[in-house]
Order: C-alpha cells, then structure tokens, then sequence
C-alpha cells in the first residue's frame, strides 16, 4: 500500500505537470482538489487517465471519481479495491 | 443616432428530429426525442451510444455545394431561411439580379442591396469530421487528402453562404464553444442596429465528430440513458449535430420589401464567468448578468417573460448553476422554462440558433415545448419543466445559451405588433450620408502587448507529416516563463500562453475588470490541440484520451483565459474569420464600448504554426507560414465616468451605477473599422475605403500583401485606383514580411500602423508625418476590413 502512495505522488506530478511541487511534498490525507494541492474538476480527468493507463480502471462517472480522489490514501485504497476489474461505475 | 428595431422574416432548421421548420415543429408537438444510436462514425468507446445525429442524407439535400458536413447542415438551413423570407437573393449572376430589380420595381417594393446583406454564424468543429479523417490517413501509410484543410476552419460555412447567396456585406463567424450560435445572432443584431447591413442571415452549425464525442466522454459528461435536463438523476449530456439560420432585418427595411414579421429580436445580453475552463460559475453570475442584459437591451422587465428557451445541457452542473440564476432574476414569479436539448442533443454552435429558432416558433404557434427525458424534480434546483406541449399566451422568450469558458449570451424574441407600422422606401445608397456612417468614431487605444515573431527560420516536419524542413516566422521563447506563474502556466497550451502574455502586456496600470470586455480572433486557433488529441484517438484506438488537450481545443480557451487572468466579466467573443479575425474582434469590442456594457476592451489575435497547415502551404506554395499573438486595449471616447446598463434591483456590483473609464495617456486613436467583402472591382474598393476615410488626411495605407502574385496585384490595383480618387499617390505599406503570413498578422499589422502615427517608424517612400494609417486587410475568402489608427 505504502509502495502504492508513492508511485503514486510521482505519477500525480508528472501526470498534472505540478512543476513546483515535489512527490514527497504531498501528504497523504491531504484533499487533492481545492485546497491542498489546489487542483480542479480537469485534473481529476486527467487522474481518470491515468487510472486507466496504467492499472487498467476505466471510470465512467464524475460521482465515482469525486469520491475516489478525496486524498492520495483514498486512491490507493481505490486501486486496491479494483484492481484486475475492467470498468467501474457502468 | 436612433438604433433601429430588428425583425425575424426567415426560419431554417435541420436536426435530428427533423428537416425544416414544419417538421421540427412536429416533433416538437409529439414530444419525441430526436436521439438515437451513433451511426455517422464508427466508436470503439461509445459504440451506438444516444446522440442526436441527422437522419436525412444531408449531401443529397445539400446540392451541388462543396463543403465539411457541417457547412452542407448551414447551407440547407440558410436556403429554407431565405426561401421562408421570401427574399429574392439569386447568387452572382447578373441577368438574374437585373430580373430581380425589375421584378421588385414593378411591384413597388424595395430589395436591399447586396453590400447590405451579411451572414454571420458560430461553429465550433467546422470541418473536423474531416480533418479526423485526413489525421488517420497521415497516420495510416496511404495517401492523405490535404484539399480536405480547406474546410477545416470554422469560417468555411458562412463563406460557402456568402458566396451561394452573393452576399457582399460583413461575412463573419463566431466560435465561442456552445453559445457560438447565439453570439453569432447577438453580432448580427449589432450589425443591423448600427447600420452596418440591412440583412444578416444568422445561425450556427456543426456536424458530430469524434473530436467532440471522445472530449466529451472524457470529460465524463456523456450521459449513456440520453440528456435529461432539469431530471434529479441527469448525467450529462447527448451530443447532436444541426444548423439553424435566421433572416434578420432591419424592420423598416422588412417593411419596404413587404416581408413577413415573424418576431421582433428585441434583446441580446453577453457576460462572462470569468471563472473556469469548462465549470460555470456555481451561482450563475455570469448567467444572471447575460439575463439582465438582454433584458435590458429589449427595455423589458422579468415579469414580462413569458417563456424560458433554458440552455439546460442535462450535466449536474449547468443545469444546477441555471436553476440558481433563474430563480435570482425571477424570484417566486418563475415563468415556464423548458430545454428543448432532448429533440436535438447538444448541437454545440448550433445550439444557441437552433433554440431561437425554437423560440420564434414558440411565439409563432402560441404554444410551450415540452422537456422530454425529464422525471423527477431534483430538490436542490426545484424547477419542474414544462412536461408536455402546451398552448400558451407567448408574449416574450428567452433564450439562454451558455458555453465553455463561461461565454453566457442571451437572446429575447418578442411577439411583433400587430402594425410594424408605414413603410418607407429605402435610401439608394448613393443617397446614404457620410456623416451617417456608423464606423467613424475616435477610440483612445491605451495599451499594446504582443508576442511577434523573431525572424524568418526553418522548421523541422515530423512524422506523421512526410519529413523535410519548412522556412516559417516563429516566435520561440516568448517569455512565458517569466511572465506566466508555473501554478498558472502548467495546464495552457502554447497558444493559450501567446496570448495571455500579449494580453498582460498590454494591460493599463489600472483598470476596472468587471467592465471590460475580451474579443480574441483566430483562424486556426487550438488546432494544434484538437490535432493531439485526435493523434491520439486514432493511435491509441480510442483509449487513453486526454481531456486537458481537449478543453484547450475549442478556440474560445483564448479569450477565456486572458477573461480569467484579468476578471473580466463583460463579453468574451472569439471571431474566427480567416485573415479579417482581427478586425472583427476589434469590431465587436468596439460595439460593447458604444453600448455601455463596457469601458475598457481588449481586443487581439491570434495564431500559432501548425504542421498541417506548414505542409499543405509547402505543397501548395503558398507564402512563408507565421504566428503571433496582439491584444491592444481600448476605452471610451471620453476616459470619463460612464454609465453601465443598470437593471432592476440588482445588487450585483456589475449592474449598479457609473464607473470610471482608465485614464491612461492615449497612444493612438481607432477611427474606424469597417468589414465587408471583396468585390473584385478596384473602383468600387478605392470608393469603399474612401467612404471610410477621409483620403485627403489619409498618409498610409497598410496592406496585407504577402508576396502571393494574385493577391499582391489586388491590392496593388486597389491603391492604384485610391490614388486616383485622392488625386495624388497614397504611400503603401506592407508588414508581412516581418511577421509571415497567418490569419492574426492584421493584429501585428495593427501595431505598425500605432508606431507608424506615433513616428516610432517610417516607411521609405514617407515624405511627412504620418498621421493617419488605414490597415486593409483581405482573405483569400473574399472577407476584407479596413481600420484606421490616427495620431
């Protein structure tokens, strides 16, 4: 799990293009939208790319993926959880 | 001077729930929903997914005409629009246009002029379905169809009208993303209520593609029941594809010809979020003011609504954001409010004149169109749509329309009185008086900001373009990453951060955001970035899609952000008109500053090298590719306090009171811009550009020309026959050759003529001061612009 979280950090700042901010900068039980790293509606879809390039999830609906993406602990908890299936929230 | 009423004689329809006015009607009448399975493309993702796609076989109803799906969907609304008129516009050919003038003089009846009838339509794909296509074949080893890049820009359904028509006055397209169709006919209303045309035929079309459908999907807001607007348990929306066009007029001169009223267009409102990419402002803010606006425009109150046209797309946000606007301009006095996007799905720029269309046909038949796919009341938006089709006593529509970027526009059709009244007999336009002419006016331009290119270089083509090296006017580093913050700059796309540096650039000292207004043309505008994204659509077989490409695509991202940037809550316009895209950017924000609804505008152009378009020049041997971006900004005549559109009992900041206009040192002044069409006679352009200008205080004039043999000589010959008319050589100037050739370089064209007034240059052939530079402008497209920057 713990190897998951920083894989993760780093695909997040590469994946966003958060220049200013380092992986092991982003705390775990932070909110990743709004306050914390300050993202938005946009970067969200483009973490939904990212779920399904490289752990094979296909998210189909916002509500999914709203409640997914509350902290980088509750995305790794997400991957966790469905991992190996093709689709969520078709 | 009096603004003149504006009447609605025509109606042109096609969508998915049927071709022509009669039909959609009926549909609209039997409530059926015009979606249904995907089947113009095949998708791997969204395989027969609801959408709400045109079953007629829209090549064969289009005819012999040339062009994208989407300029084919224009023209058969346009020739239904003129036919239902009954305007006798008959095309170029001159026999038939001396029948029609004899025919109109025996009946008594005046026709107007040719150089008085305009078409201006939004669009927001153009001619991608196409592009997709040539983008495959350049992937796959066979052979691409460069020739399909000519229908690419969004301004090729208006030309293909203009052109079909002999339509010879302003020819202008607007792509502000799903309010395009709406701001187009809000732009012709401006044109008709300044005297600038009689005529204007105005819509908005665009045709299904995968652009659209996979940028959706992959904003996840492809709703896979089918759009259900205003329902507790909507999804988003159904995507659709249409056009829609409307014969506007001037009513005294509907009144002349004996044409038939159908509504009076009696109001039009344009505010911007200010606020995201792609979310509206939560409140609806920006969506109020619009209201508020086109309210005011039409010297109405609330209470005088008697139904709401909503723009309801059926995402949970929109349609949240709109309830919460409609009951702040309404109150508890809700009037009946339906979206009509269920018959057609979300036609994009089509949207908004598909809906006034509706709206007109609302008033016409007396009746409420119903909101299919609706169920249940969602409790945080509390409206309960019109369910079925009813008649109604229709006084006043609205028609909302809001797009990406946060670009509201409003419109208000009205039932006509019952007299329009006498008819007059139009002025002959050799009767027309010059100092009516509504283009001459003294704006102070109070700022200048640009990204120009370093000098003439070499590009490398890569793959999938055949490889060689290519000579271009680049822009290199521009300074975007000393002037942009890293946390602003990382989502922009290259373009994006041209013209938000230009625009920063540019900017007075100290200004009042919430009134100034942001006009940003472009001709290829974000096709780098509709580009990527459909590489990868094709490479990766649909997977992977990337939803950040895609929202920086629709051409309105760049008026957006510099709207973003600087707060600016006024209208947010994105004229993409070829190489006239300049011009009329500056014009629309000129008009916002004549009404009051602004005090400052930024007004710019830009564009940026794309490979296609660098390799079809290099195949056709076109003149050497460019890019740039300009923004200039510009204030009222007096740089005084102003009175701004108040109404109601607003609290809204926006609304109240007077404001203070900048007062900066002016660097120049705008006298005039004019936008019209090339004739191809040289007399008759010599006397254009002198009804424009007075040729006696007229010390330059700036052309376009690019070294392209054709177009060099016109403009030669056109000089030649002013400094015939003026009785002394006019001094010529070109700039192209600093700037390459591309659909913004009138923006840096704009800048000489400032530094040339201000003696900061000089041409050669100058003997004098300059005082006084006229920048013309033509498109290979037949548009051209005249503006004229004096000391």
């Amino acid at each position: 799990m713990q190897q998951l979280i920083e894989e993760l950090k780093q695909k997040i700042v590469a994946a966003l293009n958060l220049q200013e901010v380092k992986p092991a900068d982003i705390k775990e039980d932070e909110p990743l939208f709004g306050a914390g790293l300050g993202l938005d509606s946009i970067d969200a879809l483009e973490l939904v790319v990212l779920l399904e390039r490289d752990y094979g999830i296909i998210v189909k609906e916002q509500e999914v993926a709203r409640k997914a993406f509350t902290s980088v602990r509750a995305l790794a908890t997400f991957i966790e959880e469905h991992r190996g299936q093709c689709s969520k929230g078709a | 001077m009096q603004q003149r009423r504006i009447v609605v004689t025509g109606l042109g329809i096609i969508g998915a729930c049927g071709t022509g006015a009669a039909a959609v009607w009926e549909s609209i009448r039997q409530g059926a929903s015009g979606l249904r399975p995907l089947s113009l493309f095949s998708s791997i993702r969204y395989e027969r997914i609801l959408v709400g796609e045109v079953p007629a076989d829209v090549d064969r109803l289009a005819g012999n005409v040339r062009g994208s799906r989407s300029d084919k969907l224009a023209w058969i609304a346009a020739r239904e629009a003129v036919a239902s008129a009954g305007l006798p516009l008959v095309g170029r050919d001159r026999r038939a246009r001396r029948s029609v003038e004899e025919q109109s003089r025996t009946a008594q009846r005046s026709v107007p002029t040719s150089e008085r009838i305009g078409v201006v339509l939004g669009a927001t794909v153009g001619g991608m379905l196409g592009t997709e296509k040539f983008v495959r074949d350049l992937l796959q080893p066979r052979r691409a169809s460069y020739g399909v890049l000519r229908f690419h820009e969004c301004a090729a359904s208006a030309d293909l009208i203009a052109r079909q028509f002999g339509a010879d006055g302003p020819v202008l397209a607007f792509s502000t993303a799903c309010s395009g169709g709406a701001l187009a006919i809000a732009a012709a209303a401006e044109l008709i209520a300044n005297d600038e045309a009689d005529v204007v035929l105005a819509g908005g079309c665009d045709s299904l593609c995968r652009l659209t459908l996979n940028g959706f999907g992959s904003l996840l807001l492809l709703d896979p029941k089918g759009c259900r607007p205003f329902d507790a348990q909507r999804a988003g929306i159904s995507l659709g594809e249409g056009a829609a066009v409307l014969v506007l007029e001037a009513a005294e001169v509907a009144a002349a010809r004996g044409g038939t009223v159908l509504a009076e267009l009696s109001g039009w409102g344009a505010a911007c979020d200010a606020y995201h990419a792609t979310a509206p402002q939560p409140d609806g803010d920006g969506a109020l003011v619009a209201m508020r606006r086109a309210l005011t425009r039409a010297k109405l109150s609330p209470t005088d609504v008697s139904y709401v046209n909503a723009h309801g797309t059926g995402t949970r946000d929109n349609d949240l954001m709109e309830g919460r606007a409609l009951r702040r301009l309404f109150g508890d006095a809700l009037p009946p409010v339906s979206s009509t996007k269920p018959f057609f799905g979300h036609t994009l720029g089509a949207s908004g004149a598909i809906k006034a269309v509706i709206s007109v046909l609302a008033l016409r038949h007396q009746a409420l169109p119903p909101n299919p796919g609706f169920d249940a009341v969602d409790p945080e938006i509390r409206i309960e749509p019109v369910r079925a089709y009813r008649p109604a006593a229709l006084t006043h529509v609205m028609s909302n329309s809001f797009g990406f970027g946060g670009n509201n526009v409003v419109l208000v059709f009205s039932k006509p009185p019952a007299v329009v009244g006498q008819a007059p007999r139009l002025p002959s336009p050799g009767q027309r008086q010059p100092e009516r002419l509504p283009y001459n006016f003294r704006f102070p331009i109070v700022g200048a900001g640009a990204v120009n290119p370093v000098g003439e270089t070499t590009c490398e083509m890569r793959a999938p373009l055949p490889s060689g090296r290519a000579p271009v006017f680049a822009c290199g580093e521009f300074g975007a990453e000393k002037e942009l913050p890293v946390a602003r700059r990382r989502r922009l796309s290259r373009l994006q951060q041209m013209t938000l540096v230009a625009a920063r650039r540019c900017l007075p000292a100290q200004f009042d955001p919430a009134h100034a207004c942001v006009a940003i043309g472009t001709g290829l505008g974000s096709l780098n970035e509709a580009a990527a994204f459909v590489e990868n659509l094709w490479r990766k077989d649909e997977r992977e899609p990337l939803p950040q490409r895609f929202t920086n695509s629709v051409h309105n991202a760049l008026a957006g952000q510099v709207a973003i940037e600087l707060g600016a809550r006024g209208l947010n316009s994105t004229p993409t008109c070829h190489e006239i895209s300049f011009e009329a950017a500056l014009w629309h924000a000129l008009r916002e500053l004549a009404a009051g609804t602004a005090n400052l505008a930024l007004a710019g152009a830009a564009d940026e090298l794309n490979p296609y378009a660098v390799a079809a020049g290099r195949r056709w041997g076109l003149p050497v590719p460019g890019e740039g971006a300009a923004v200039f900004a510009l204030t009222t005549t007096d740089g005084g306090p102003r009175s701004v559109v108040a109404a109601g009992t607003s609290t809204d900041a926006m609304l109240r009171g007077s404001v203070q206009a900048p007062r900066v040192p002016p660097m120049a002044y705008l006298h005039a811009v004019r936008l019209g069409r090339y004739t191809g006679d040289n007399e008759a352009e010599a006397r254009w550009i002198a009804d424009t200008v007075d040729l006696a205080k007229l010390d330059v004039l700036l052309t376009g020309a690019n070294g392209w043999p054709a177009l060099d000589a016109e403009y030669a010959a056109v000089a030649e026959a002013l400094g015939r008319m003026a009785g002394r050589k006019i001094v010529v100037g070109t700039y192209k050759q600093w700037c390459g050739e591309h659909a913004s370089a009138s923006a840096f064209g704009f800048s000489v003529a400032i530094r040339l007034v201000r003696g900061e240059v000089r041409l050669a052939e100058q003997t004098g001061d300059c005082r006084r530079v006229a920048l013309y402008t033509l498109s290979p497209h037949a548009q051209k612009a005249l503006c004229v920057v004096e000391h």
